[in-house]
């Protein structure tokens, strides 16, 4: 029922309209019956191409895959009214790219990660202007009045952890979740670096095995209830069905800790109300199609809907080799003893005690 | 009566049978048990979650029990079990520099890491939630899933959710050393061989310090012994540490409960007062 609050899509180029047209009506009609309501799909799988099934059965996704994109989560606001990009401006916007990534390379711009990190792990535009496909503007949808609320106190606090241009950590829980090693805030959407991740599948779970934070999730495929309400994780708690040959997942229970602004794909704010419905189809040998819907009615107005292609040939991720190991609070000690020793030597410079 | 005696006997002399029986298993395969093969594939299907249950984590030697580090703010809780040890001979065969700095680890294994000096140099890497490495990961406490699919297999640990890939098809080598280490799988029968190399020099064996160089090489063994247990067995090699490589080995209990998952345990926030306590707390300075 909750797709009815989804707009169906007016923005469609015509050019993929006819190519939903042309869509194998099962996968469709499934989707639809499944969900009652209009299911997005922004790039629909050629006609021809089949599925492949695992030995018993069901939808083969297995894979090694990234999930970068330079695309933007949320539309610029020069591109608004426009929901895709002109091949010219596709290739204009990948020199830029290109441009800004040399550019990176000569003036070190990220500082300790300089552009070694970012130079082969950043996918490529998806041609669209925004991940977000709904709404239709491309945008997060408005804040509901607590979500002002959380977003006003969220700044108020951050406001006392600055003096000038430093931001003090005056403690570690002062930096965010993903900061401390903690975790990087579910669903994953493109990140700087490591953004590979593996699909394995198993006669009644499919596994996704993160690359960053080498995180696993194990997600049961049909019938068992999610773990009780109390039980809170940082990656939340998965429960999988097929849908003709699409994975959807029902994932909740997340953690309502304050992840910390910047640090989640979503403004940071707390986790513990939300719902996340992800839609896995393979598009292609090479591609998967990521469709994600969000919703939290105590902070957004409505919910939202992203999609992200996961590449399974790009030359980052051949195999499961490149996904290395992410030893991340392994190496931290020294980056929080410098940020905490940093902050108090500013406070104490500020305060005229030195 | 005499009939029950003789019925008694028999089943005592099953008992030994079944007690030679599971030693044996510890270097070869029970015969009567074959495991189902994984769908598409002639492999044995060791998905699941698996446990040790034992104290091996505490110290891999035979030990007595013994007090919690902090009895007097813990009392009984966090006190250590007795255990019969799962080293094969008893003792593990250190070169004499190395049984020293062992001895060293355990005297220092809950310094507070003041300076990254001290970081680098002492404590137990469990207590900093460090990667716990191969094969303390196997019997840390805590769970862990063996992800079977039918070209790989992924090993994911509840303990810091520490992962390992398994590569079956292929032996890609390491690129550099790392904290789980390199693993190349391959089947033995029904055994899966798991041959370990370029893990770093940081992660112990347990909590009394036993600890290893990078030049350590573990080849573990998973071998089903019944549909609810595994031997597992792992020989430790490292011509710095020790004077000959080395055995250890133990049964992992499939875990049973309905609808068991593996749970987080992201014990990073667990350890960052122990790790960074002191650079906040004015009265340690």
């Amino acid at each position: 029922m909750r797709h009815r609050f989804l707009a169906p899509r007016s923005a469609l180029t015509p050019v993929a309209v006819a190519a939903l047209v042309l869509l194998a009506q099962m996968t469709v009609a499934a989707q639809q019956a499944a969900t009652g309501g209009t299911q997005k799909t922004s790039a629909p799988a050629s006609s021809s191409f089949v599925t492949p099934r695992t030995a018993w059965g069901d939808p083969d996704l297995e894979g090694v895959y990234t999930f970068a994109t330079l695309t933007p989560f949320q539309r610029p606001a020069a591109q608004a009214g426009k929901d895709r990009l002109t091949p010219e401006e596709q290739k204009a916007l990948e020199e830029q790219l290109k441009k800004k990534q040399e550019e990176n390379i000569a003036t070190n711009e990220h500082f300790s990660y300089n552009a070694i990190w970012f130079a082969s792990d950043q996918g490529r535009p998806t041609g669209r202007t925004s991940i977000i496909v709904d709404p239709e503007d491309g945008r997060l949808p408005p804040l509901t009045e607590r979500g002002e609320k959380l977003r006003a106190e969220m700044r108020a606090q951050a406001a006392t952890k600055r003096i000038g241009k430093d931001v003090l950590v005056d403690t570690w829980v002062d930096l965010s979740i993903y900061n401390r090693c903690i975790a990087r805030p579910m669903p994953r959407v493109s990140q700087e670096y490591n953004q590979g991740a593996e699909i394995l599948q198993t006669p009644g779970f499919v596994t996704i095995f993160y690359e960053s934070m080498h995180d696993v999730r194990v997600i049961p495929v049909g019938g068992r209830p999610h773990l009780d309400s109390s039980i809170r994780q940082w990656n939340g708690d998965s429960r999988g069905r097929w849908e003709g040959d699409t994975l959807v997942v029902d994932w909740t229970n997340f953690s309502d800790e304050e992840t910390s602004s910047g640090s989640a794909p979503f403004d940071g704010f707390p986790q513990g109300n939300m719902h996340v419905t992800e839609r896995f189809r393979r598009m292609d040998a090479n591609t998967l199609d990521y469709l994600v819907t969000v919703e939290d009615p105590t902070i957004w107005t409505r919910p939202f809907t992203f999609d992200i292609p996961w590449r399974g040939d790009d030359p980052t991720y051949r195999g499961p080799d490149d996904l290395f190991e992410y030893a991340c609070h392994e190496g931290n000690y020294r980056m929080v003893e410098d940020v905490i020793t940093a902050a108090q030597a500013v406070r104490a410079a500020h305060s005229g005690n030195r | 009566m005499k009939r029950k005696v003789l019925v008694g006997s028999v089943g005592a002399t099953a008992i030994a049978f079944i007690l030679a029986m599971a030693m044996q298993a510890q270097t070869q395969q029970l015969p009567s048990y074959r495991a189902p093969r994984f769908p598409g594939t002639q492999n044995p299907d060791l998905n699941g979650i698996w446990q040790a249950v034992n104290s091996a984590n505490w110290d891999l030697e035979p030990h007595a029990a013994g007090p919690s580090p902090f009895p007097a703010l813990l009392g009984a809780i966090g006190a250590e079990p007795a255990g019969q040890g799962v080293v094969e001979g008893g003792k593990i065969p250190y070169q004499p520099w190395a049984a020293a700095k062992k001895k060293e680890n355990f005297e220092k294994r809950l310094t507070r890491p003041t300076t990254h000096e001290l970081n680098d140099a002492t404590g137990d890497p469990e207590a900093k939630c460090y990667l716990p490495g191969v094969p303390r990961a196997t019997y840390i406490g805590l769970p862990f899933q063996i992800i079977e699919a039918s070209k790989q297999i992924l090993l994911s640990y509840e303990f810091a959710s520490a992962t390992r890939i398994v590569y079956m098809d292929r032996k890609p080598k390491a690129p550099v050393d790392s904290w789980m280490g390199w693993s190349i799988g391959s089947w033995d029968g029904d055994t899966l061989v798991v041959d370990v190399t370029a893990q770093n020099d940081k992660t112990w064996f347990d909590q009394v310090g036993n600890f290893h160089s990078d030049a350590l090489h573990v080849v573990e063994r998973y071998t089903p012994l019944t549909q609810y247990h595994l031997m597992y067995e792992a020989t430790i090699e490292d011509p710095k540490v020790f004077t000959r490589p080395w055995k250890i080995s133990m049964p992992l209990y499939r875990r049973m409960e309905p609808n068991i998952q593996p749970l987080e345990f992201k014990c990073v926030e667990f350890s960052e007062e122990f790790l960074y306590g002191h650079l906040v707390d004015k009265l340690s300075k």
